[in-house]
Formats: structure tokens, sequence, C-alpha cells
């Protein structure tokens, strides 16, 4: 176990939704989400880690019994995490921009169209 | 097969429905305008003359205007007096119910609120703005004494149920014959006051006539109306008297039964039109009509409350 | 011939290849474009109700299993699906929405540009939340999520030039990944103590052996899917969305991505927790249900423009599915899904004609509209029907699903003698009055009434527009009078697959493995419902209107005559009566009705309205509150 790892996921996510709720600034916001997003990218990866392990990086004939190896799925679930947590900034920044284009602002208090 | 299907022609065309239910309704209003002509010391017309008024009406040239949709504003009336029949199949008169075992508390709500709806969708479509204004006054009372309703019916069933689930008004009359009364128990009378009260609302008699409000919004809903749709629709305000009232008395004075159908029909109209006078003449001859604000204000608040207390004091099991 | 095993996996493939075909070909060529679209979701639709037979009528179970990795040792190694009753169910609503949807958009959309990119992103929509139905692996759910919110947002945002799609697609995105990070967060942790992303494995390991790191997951999920379902306190990116994105999305949105979320949750707290049977749980979601109900209907109450009140009604609905479907009770279920199915048709057709206003006069503000029912009379029947089913009145499919999901909130007070739920159930009726209310505004204010100059040059839809329009409303009916079929055909089997948690751990993981686990299932009473017969009454009502308008014809024949003011255009008696006064268009619209009522509700609305402030950061806030409160209700209840 390696609780290091924890503890920095969880303030990162915390820090990443302080962002969100506090800072008014859109692009903020986006950042604000993709700290969450990499607090829960190092979640998932710490969960499959295991002390001494190898890289589970093998082929069929080089498998032995008793290799020890950590678990590969949670890497697999992190690289997916990641390659949507980079299309959602894309896009939430894409939007922002164009918001700032029709806006004038990024200013979160003044994009209130739609309200009520 | 073929008994089943006249039985119900019977059931829908004569007794309990279509023809028993204009003649009763017709007459409740006629003793209501009697009734309310004594009490103010005015001679008042004959018995009769809802039934007069109605045949006049019926003669009369029918105008669609401009504004209005057609088929909308020619449906709504009829659509709103069928449901009014139905609404009556279901009610049972007594220990005769016409669809036995069927009739359910929520299908009753529901059928309730159609008659409302035909007239708001009817004066919806006529175009006129006094229709508008009355369309929104009648939903707004609507949305008023539906809360303290559905409270009454609630604690009625809770009554009747115990700790099981009934919503059968067949089962809630049949409880009342082998227990008393529901208006015998002391913790119904508060929900029985307030159904008193929600009845002239859901007719639409003073003082809670706003949707019509004849001296300031020209009848509302019913401004461009003439001729058979308008008969239609003063003979829908007759039916609900009788309806409302006939569902009070299956609610609440559900235990007496004589066993000959007849005599049941007789003391329930006598019950009608006792209650009529009492719930809808008495209130109409000594207030004034309320504002909508006031009415919405007195219904969730003094109206919900009776019948929150009673909801109460049944789930307690006092 | 393949065999239907196949059939599931092939439509959500077939729609994803569809994507993909769509912006190769699809970019400059109209025929291939539309070519496409329709044959793509019309083939998820054949596939999908090829499925029923074997699924919902035979009671079969399927598992499929991807690449044919099926479990080693009793360890899930590969993807899975798994469709029981319950999955396809809600499958079914997917793919009739989306053909419904493609089928309105083909003339609905020919005035935008970009069409290729947008039918991409609508089959990805499609794609992602029939994949989501079917999924049995919890990350393949995550992934479909995913794929549905952004596919949603980017749909949101296409008519970027009105101005407030592009902050509406920003806040559903804010919040919609807020969601999906709760989701991903709460799968991580799972995994942590499972070592397994299988839906019925994670359901076999789970039950009767949740630690704290597990029932923290749960809220963490649960938090993460009524995001998706748009509950309240979740629900305000769904109101800006619908009102912003193009029509046939936002009846995609209501029909079947808020459908996603109902469906996790029912998945979640069903099969995967099974924790319906702890009174908690059912407290907890009856609650949220019933505050979602009310604040969405008073808010919609409120609105001034149709689609944004359509929305807020959708909000409405899905708090009476969620309500009923906490009961934890067979009735309660049937109610609950009978009502999303009805939702599905009955906001769809909704949205539908809001659409089609939209399309014809160019505008959904209910103050600058008026007056249509002559000008559009197919799209005024239409959007009655939807009205009346949406209110409850019948015998339209509203009445009977709502019908059932009294009986179970009032059974369920009765049997456990909680007075909460007797209240729960008056809100109920007293918000179906409301709805009721807030559609007789919109009648008046858009349908009915005098012609505003702005509506003059109003024209019915085409043809491809008003037949999904009439699908649906025909649907509407049908399922309402014949409510006993659909309850025999799909409510029953798809609510006992939902208390059915053995069968579906020993189809996926073989025979005999929810024993060795010691799980059974949730004990649930058989489906009473005291019948009443809507055919019977429809009987009636034929025979008595019949009668009514014999005497009514019969009777203005000889003297009463019908007149109407075609061939008498200046005849004074055809004005509207004005007091004597010069007859003037003039128009009661929306905003102008119930006055009596907002006079007296007035502080709510003003607390309500400043609580919808529109400011991002307070409905994050929003987020993280009621996701908090999720999870330390469940932390201190849920053993």
């Amino acid at each position: 176990m390696i609780y290091m790892n924890y503890i920095a996921a969880v303030i990162l996510i915390v820090m990443g939704l302080y962002t969100i709720l506090f800072k008014k600034n859109i692009i903020k916001i986006v950042l604000g989400m993709s700290i969450v997003d990499y607090g829960i990218n190092l979640l998932i990866v710490s969960t499959g880690f295991k002390e001494g392990g190898t890289a589970p990086v093998f082929t069929i004939r080089e498998f032995v019994a008793g290799t020890f190896f950590v678990d590969p799925v949670p890497q697999a679930l992190t690289l997916t995490s990641i390659v949507i947590g980079a299309c959602v900034d894309a896009m939430a920044l894409a939007l922002a921009v164009k918001i700032y284009q029709q806006y004038h602002t990024t200013n979160a208090d003044e994009i209130r169209r739609l309200h009520g | 097969m073929g008994i089943t299907i006249l039985r119900l022609l019977f059931y829908v065309l004569i007794f309990p429905g279509c023809l028993f239910v204009t003649a009763i309704g017709l007459l409740l209003a006629g003793i209501d305008r009697k009734v309310l002509a004594r009490m103010q010391r005015r001679v008042g017309p004959p018995i009769v003359q809802p039934v007069y008024d109605f045949f006049k009406l019926l003669g009369k040239e029918t105008i669609i205007p401009h504004a209005a949709n057609k088929t909308a504003f020619l449906a709504a009336p009829v659509v709103g007096f069928v449901s009014l029949v139905v609404l009556m199949l279901f009610i049972p008169v007594f220990s005769f119910s016409a669809f036995s075992g069927r009739a359910d508390l929520i299908v009753v709500l529901y059928l309730l609120t159609i008659p409302g709806v035909a007239l708001i969708v009817g004066g919806s479509a006529s175009g006129s703005p006094y229709a508008g204004i009355g369309i929104s006054r009648e939903m707004v009372t609507m949305m008023a004494y539906e809360l303290p309703l559905i409270l009454v019916l609630l604690s009625v069933a809770k009554m009747a149920g115990g700790s099981a689930l009934c919503f059968s008004l067949s089962d809630i009359v049949a409880w009342q014959e082998a227990h008393h009364s529901m208006i015998a128990h002391w913790q119904l009378i508060p929900a029985a006051v307030a159904m008193l009260l929600v009845i002239p609302a859901e007719v639409g008699t003073q003082p809670f006539d706003v949707a019509e409000a004849e001296t300031e919004i020209c009848e509302g809903p019913l401004i461009e109306y003439s001729g058979a749709p308008l008969a239609m629709f003063k003979l829908n305000t007759a039916l609900k008297m009788f309806v409302m009232t006939a569902l009070f008395v299956a609610l609440f004075i559900g235990g007496i039964d004589t066993g000959i159908v007849a005599l049941n029909a007789l003391i329930l109209v006598l019950l009608c039109i006792v209650l009529t006078v009492l719930c809808m003449t008495l209130i109409h001859a000594v207030t004034a009509r309320l504002k909508i604000e006031h009415l919405f204000q007195f219904y969730w608040t003094f109206v919900t409350t009776l019948a929150t207390v009673s909801l109460v004091l049944v789930w307690l099991g006092l | 011939m393949i065999s239907y095993v196949h059939f599931p996996v092939l439509a959500v493939m077939g729609i994803f290849l569809g994507a993909f075909l769509e912006e190769i070909f699809g970019v400059h060529n109209k025929a291939a474009r539309q070519g496409i679209l329709v044959a793509t979701t019309g083939i998820a639709f054949l596939l999908i109700c090829a499925l029923v037979k074997p699924v919902m009528f035979d009671g079969e179970v399927i598992s499929y299993w991807m690449g044919d990795h099926v479990p080693v040792s009793g360890y899930a190694i590969g993807i899975g699906y798994e469709i029981d009753q319950l999955g396809l169910f809600f499958a079914l609503l997917v793919v009739t929405t989306s053909l419904l949807s493609s089928i309105f958009s083909l003339r609905y959309m020919e005035r935008d540009g970009m069409l290729g990119r947008f039918y991409v992103l609508f089959l990805m929509l499609c794609g992602a939340v029939l994949g989501l139905t079917l999924t049995g692996d919890i990350f393949n759910l995550f992934i479909m999520i995913e794929i549905m919110t952004f596919a949603a947002v980017a749909l949101t945002a296409f008519r970027g030039e009105r101005g407030f799609a592009l902050e509406a697609a920003f806040k559903y995105l804010v919040l919609g990944s807020m969601g999906s990070s709760f989701t991903l967060a709460g799968i991580a942790l799972l995994y942590l103590q499972c070592h397994t992303l299988n839906m019925a494995q994670l359901a076999s390991m789970l039950h009767g052996n949740m630690t704290p790191v597990s029932v923290f997951a749960f809220g963490l999920m649960l938090t993460g899917l009524s995001v998706k379902a748009f509950i309240v306190p979740f629900h305000t990116p769904a109101a800006d969305a619908y009102a912003a994105a193009p029509t046939c999305i936002s009846m995609m949105f209501s029909g079947m991505v808020n459908k996603a979320g109902v469906y996790g949750v029912i998945r979640l707290v069903y099969v995967i927790f099974r924790a319906i049977d702890l009174p908690a749980m059912q407290v907890l979601l009856a609650i949220f249900g019933a505050v979602t109900m009310f604040i969405g209907v008073t808010m919609a109450l409120a609105q001034h423009d149709f689609k944004r009140l359509l929305a807020f009604h959708s909000i409405s609905q899905i708090g009476y599915v969620i309500t009923a479907a906490a009961l934890g009770t067979t009735l309660g279920l049937s109610g609950a899904l009978f009502h999303a199915m009805n939702h599905t048709l009955f906001k769809g057709l909704l949205f539908l004609c809001a659409g089609s206003v939209l399309y014809s006069v160019g505008t959904t503000d209910l103050d600058r509209l008026g007056g249509l029912s002559k000008k559009m009379p197919q799209t005024t029947i239409c959007f009655l029907i939807g009205a009346f089913s949406i209110s409850g009145l019948p015998p339209f499919n509203g009445f009977a699903s709502k019908w059932m999901v009294y009986q179970a909130i009032y059974a369920k007070a009765v049997e456990s003698g909680n007075f909460l739920y007797a209240l729960i159930t008056v809100v109920a009726v007293v918000v179906s009055v409301m709805t009721l209310a807030s559609f007789i505004k919109v009648t008046q204010a858009v349908f009915f009434g005098q012609c505003p100059v702005s509506c003059a040059g109003a024209k019915e839809v085409p043809l491809s527009m008003r037949i999904p329009m009439w699908v649906m409303s025909a649907l509407c009916v049908i399922t309402g009078v014949f409510y006993n079929q659909v309850e025999a055909w799909f409510l029953r089997p798809a609510v006992s697959a939902a208390f059915n948690v053995t069968h579906y751990i020993d189809v996926m993981m073989g025979e005999g493995t929810a024993a060795a686990f010691g799980i059974s299932n949730v004990k649930a009473a058989a489906a009473s419902f005291s019948y009443w017969d809507p055919i019977l009454w429809l009987l009636l009502f034929v025979v008595v209107m019949a009668a009514t308008g014999i005497v009514i014809i019969t009777g203005a024949r000889e003297r009463g005559r019908i007149l109407t003011p075609e061939g008498a255009e200046e005849d004074g008696k055809y004005a509207t009566f004005f007091s004597g006064e010069k007859s003037l268009p003039s128009h009661v619209s929306g905003s102008d009705l119930f006055w009596g009522f907002k006079h007296d509700w007035k502080s709510y609305f003003r607390v309500m309205q400043g609580a919808h402030s529109g400011i991002i950061n307070d409905y994050a806030l929003w987020v993280v509150v009621g996701g908090a409160i999720i999870t330390l209700w469940l932390t201190v209840f849920v053993r």
C-alpha cells in the first residue's frame, strides 16, 4: 500500500473541486476539471500497485507461473481516462474561446443569460 | 352477452347514466335557484326553470367566432358532459354500483378534473381575452382545491383500509355498511367539512365562481359560447352539483342501505338536495365573491388544515 | 443466419460505424448523409426489436463476452455484454427515440450548415446510450457515459450562433464531467475492493460484504449517475441544455439521455449493490424524487420559453420515476418503468411539437406566440395528446402510469406505516395538477387565442416531421388503453429481472455462483392492481359521445344552426366580444396566466429563481453538496 499516493489523489481532487467552486474565470474552471481528472487518474493507477511487482509486459511464452507483476487493468483504465480527460479539456477550452468571442468576458458571473 | 350489453346500455343511458344524472342535476339546479331566491326574499323562478333554459338554448343559433378553433370549441362541452356521466357510473349508489369493484378513487379524482379541463380548453379555443383570464382563474381554482381533495380521499381510504391499501369506492361503501358511516367517526368530521367546502369550488358557485365572474369578466370561458354548446356547459354545471354531492354521500354517508335500488336512489337524491342547499345555496346567499388569490389562500391554508387534521388523526389510529 | 446473441453488439457497433461513415461520406453528400443516418438507426431498431421475443417473452438473459474472453476460474477478465429484460426495456426506448428523432431531423435541420458533423455526433450519442443499457461491464458503462456526455455537449453547442447555446453547453460540460469524475472515482474504489469490473461479479462479491470503502464508492457512483439523470439538485444543466439544443436533440435528451441515468441508478441500486431492500435507501431516493418532481414543476410554471418549460417538466417527471423506483416494490418499479417509457413517448412528442413551432415561426418565446391552432392543426392535435398524456388525464398513457405510481407510493405508506410516503403521495398528485396547469398555459399561449403578427406566416410542418409526431401520439394512446398488455409483455419481465439478482449473476459468471456467494433475491410481493378496465371505459366514452352528438345535431337541425364565419368576413357577429369596443387583436399570453397562484407563491418563486442563478460555480456547489448528502447518508445508514 502506498498511502502517499492516495493522500495526494484526494488532495488533487479537493483542489480541483475548490477551483471549480470558487474561481470565477472559466479558464480556471476548466483547469479545475483537469486537476480533478489527474487526481482520479492517480487514484486508479495506485489501486493496481503492488510492492515489488514488475511491469505487466509479457508475451505468452515469457509468462511463467509465479511471476509477480502489478495489476495491468488499472493502467489500461488510466490510459483510457487520460484520453477522455484530454478530449473534455480540449472541448471545454474550445467552448471557452467561443464564449469569450460572444460575451467578451471570461467571468462566470457575467455568463448567465440562462437563469431562473 | 346480449343481456350484458343491454344492461350496460341501460346503465349508461338511463340509470345511473345520462337520463338520471341530467334529470336530477337540473332538479338540483332548480332547487338551488329557488331556495336561494327565498333566502334573499325573492319569489324566484319555478323549479323546472333550468330545464326550460336548457331546451331554449338548444334551439338557438350557435355562433363560432373568427378567432376560435372550431373543433376544440365544439368538442369541449361534449367531452365534459361525457366524463361527468362516466363519473356517475363509477360512484356507487349505496350498495349498487354500475361497474362493481372497478371504481377507484384515483380514477374518480382524475375524472373530476376533466370537466374543468374541458371548460378550460373550450374557453381557450374561443380566442377571447376575457376567456383567457377566465381559464387562468379556473386553473388556479383547480390547483387550490385539489390539495385538500386528495388529503380527504386519502384519509377516507386509510380509514376504510386500515393497514391495507383500499382505493375502491365500493369497498369504502361496504366498509361503512359493516361499521358506521364515515361521518359518524369523529376523526373524519374535519375531512367532511373540508369536502363540503371543496364542492362549491368544483361546481363553481359563489363565492368561488371567480372563473366565471359575470360582473368582471363576463362569464370568462363561456363568453363566446351560444346555442347548444352553451346549453351543454350549463348542463355540465348542474351535473357537477349532483356528481359532487353524490360522491360526498358515497364517501361519508355510505352506511344507509335499504336493499331496494329505487329507494336507495330516492334517499340519495334527498341527501343530495340537503347537501346542495347546505354547501352551495347557503354559502352563496351569505357571501360575496372572493378574489382569486384569496381563494387560493383559503384552500391551501384553512381547508387543507382541516383535511390534514383528519388524515393525521386517522393515521395515528385514534 | 447470425444467431440473435450477436444482435446487441452489432446494433451498438453498427451505430458507431455509421458515425464514421457519416464523417467520410456524409459531409458533402446530402443523400448519403440522410441514407446512412436512417439506415443505421433503423437497423439498430430492428436488431433490438428482434431481441424482444427471446429475451422479453421467453425470458432468456443473453451474456456475450467480447472476443470470447470467458471468465477464468471465477474472475471476469474480458468485457462482457449482458442483456437482461431491464436493459432491453431501456434499449427499446433508446432505439425508438433515435429512429424517430433521426426521421424528424431530416427536414428540421435542413437550414443548418455542417450537417455531416452534426450527424456524426448524433449517431455517437445514440450508440453510447444504447451501449450503456446493454453493457455488463462497469468501466464500459463509464466509457459510454463519457461518450454520451461528450456528444450531448457538442450537440448542445451546435447552434452556437443563438447566443446561449455555448453557455448551456459549457455548464453542461462542467457539471457532466463532474458527474463522470464521481462515477470514475467510485469505480476505482470498487476495483480496489473487488478487483473486477464486471457488474455480475461485483454484485456477487459486494452484497453482505460491504466495507466502508465500497459504501463510499456506492455514494460516489450514485451521485455521478444522478447527475446524468438530472435529479434535483443536479438538474440545472438539463434546463439550459434542453432549451438550447436543436429540438431533435432535446427530444433525445429527455427520451434517452436522462433515461440512461435512471437506468444506471436502477441497475446500481437494485442489482450491483442490491441495496433496495434497505429502508434508508428507499427513504433517501424517495425524498430526492419527491423534491425533484416538486421543484421541477414549480420552476416550469415560472418559465416563458416553450422548450425551457418542457425541460423543467422532464426533470419533474424523472422525479416520479425515481420516487416509484425507490419503493423497492414490484408495483413501484412497474410504475417507474412504465412512467419512464411514457415519459419518453409524450415528452418526445411535446418536444417535437415545440420543434415544429420553432421551425415554422422561428421562436419559442411563449409571450410572442399565439393562435397557431388554425395554422398548424395537426401539430395542435399532437400537442394536445401529449399535454393530456403528461398531465395524466384518462385514457392516455400518463394516467395509467401515474395511477400505478400513486398506488405504489400509498401502498408503501400503508404497509410501512411511514407517514412520509403519504405526504409524498399528496405531493405527487399536486405536482400532477400543476403539470396540467403549465400545459394549459402552453396551450393557451401557443395554440389557442389570437394570432400575433409574428405568427401570421406560420404553416403546417412537412410530412417527414409530422410522421414521428403521429407515431408518438398513436403510441401514447395505445399504451394508455392497452396498459394491461404493456404490463404483461414488457414491464413484468423487466421488473422481475431487476429483482432476480441471482439469475443475473449466474448467467454471466456460471451457474451456482450466486449461491456460492450466498446471494438471495430481494423479496418483493407480486404486483397487485385494483384493475380498472380502460377499454370498457373507452367504449362507454364513444357510446355516450355518439349519443350526445346525435342529440345535438338532430336537435340543432330544425331551429338552431351552427354558423361559421366562412363567407361572412365582415359580419360583426363573429368578432370577439370586447364590451362594445372595437375588436382589436389581443392575446392573453403565457406570462399573464395564473396570476393569483403566482401572487400567493411569490416569495417561493423569488427564492427559487435566485437559486437558479445561472452562475456555474453555484451549480457546481449544488452538485458537491448533493453528492455529500448522498454519500454521508449512505455511509451512516447502509451497512
